[in-house]
């Protein structure tokens, strides 16, 4: 489990992380909903220790972040970080040499999963290819924790279908999986938990299948209530 | 297989509805294998731990059962899919009954009402079946 306690950061005088408390476990999709600037993408790397924070506290299965606990997450950033000149199957020689995580099989199944080739140019990807190789790149690690920043952002709705559907298929298996989104729609029936931030604290966390169950309510309604309460 | 969510209603309550009135309706014959978890997940590209939680109850229900690592089977028990069609009608004539009576509308014409729309309906087919 990925857990969040009380978690603040400041850039200068700005608070960006207000104390941010949340939990994301393992065989599950969490997903963090909320607009630009809510703390989204601060909260992902923070928990990779790609930025500090001031106060509050993260933990991996328990432990607090450390280089070797830190091998069983994985970053995927919104942009790609490949250089563009290269063909996918650089690309894939590249992460077989620096990463030992790196499982090539998978990358294969992944690719063939988004029907797209090996010989492919990454800068001559469409906009959804390229989100898709980005993603396949993360999830081609040996990790129990993947985290995505906003994989749906704008690309083609056949490209958000296909990635979508990375979520109901073994690829993500017993693994925990973060997603930040501010588009809910195409994820509603696919994620376990939902939470909702806002000005960089958690509004509220629920169970998706729980509030539809308890309530009536659509995730929808749930943001409604809480971004227009 | 496709299902139509509606998206303020749990997930699993309504995937185990779909195979009810499948069931009943015999669209899914008793002693048949139903996908996998996670085949299930992908076509109706919804959570596999929903998937899971309506199987488990399912099972529960006595609507399928597994056998160590098999496909998992809808179940061969005749009384048991007798049961299901007539839950079935209960819960959709409870349903309208809920419905209807709120309207205050006198007995003899709701079953009026639902008579002319039963034979509207069986003359369409009619027509549809020429």
């Amino acid at each position: 489990m990925i857990k969040l306690n009380g978690v603040e950061k400041k850039y200068g005088r700005k608070s960006i992380l207000n104390g941010v408390t949340f939990e994301a476990e393992k065989g599950q999709i969490t997903c963090l909903i909320g607009i630009n600037g809510a703390g989204k993408t601060t909260i992902l790397q923070s928990i990779m220790g790609l930025t500090p924070y001031k106060k509050g506290e993260i933990t991996i299965d328990g432990e607090k972040l450390s280089p070797k606990v830190m091998e069983k997450i994985t970053y995927i950033p919104d942009a790609m970080t490949l250089l563009p000149k290269m063909r996918i199957k650089d690309a894939f020689q590249f992460m077989r040499d620096f990463y030992q995580n790196w499982n090539d099989e998978r990358a294969k199944e992944i690719l063939a999963f988004f029907k797209l080739k090996e010989e492919e140019r990454i800068s001559q990807l469409s906009k959804g290819n390229t989100a898709k190789v980005n993603l396949l790149m993360g999830l081609a690690m040996d990790a129990d924790y993947i985290l995505m920043d906003e994989p749906f952002s704008g690309i083609d709705i056949f490209s958000r279908e296909q990635i979508a559907d990375v979520f109901s298929s073994h690829l993500v298996e017993d693994r925990g999986v973060i997603i930040t989104t501010h588009e809910i729609s195409d994820i509603e029936h696919l994620i376990d938990k939902a939470v909702l931030l806002d000005n960089g604290v958690v509004k509220k966390e629920f169970m998706t299948e729980q509030v539809r169950e308890d309530e009536g309510k659509s995730v929808i309604d749930v943001m409604r209530e809480v971004y227009q309460g | 297989m496709a299902i139509r969510f509606d998206k303020r209603e749990a997930v699993y309550i309504q995937v185990i509805r779909y195979f009810k009135e499948q069931i009943a309706i015999g669209k899914i014959k008793s002693g048949q294998e139903i996908p996998s978890r996670r085949e299930l997940a992908q076509q109706l590209k919804i959570n596999p731990n929903t998937v899971q939680r309506a199987y488990k109850e399912m099972e529960e229900e006595g609507l399928i059962y597994t056998d160590g690592n098999k496909p998992s089977i809808i179940t061969e028990d005749t009384n048991r899919i007798k049961e299901i069609r007539e839950s079935l009608i209960t819960e959709a004539i409870d349903h309208f009954v809920e419905r209807i009576t709120s309207l205050q509308i006198p007995k003899e014409q709701i079953l009026q009402l639902v008579q002319s729309k039963l034979n509207e309906l069986s003359k369409e087919s009619e027509k549809n079946h020429d």
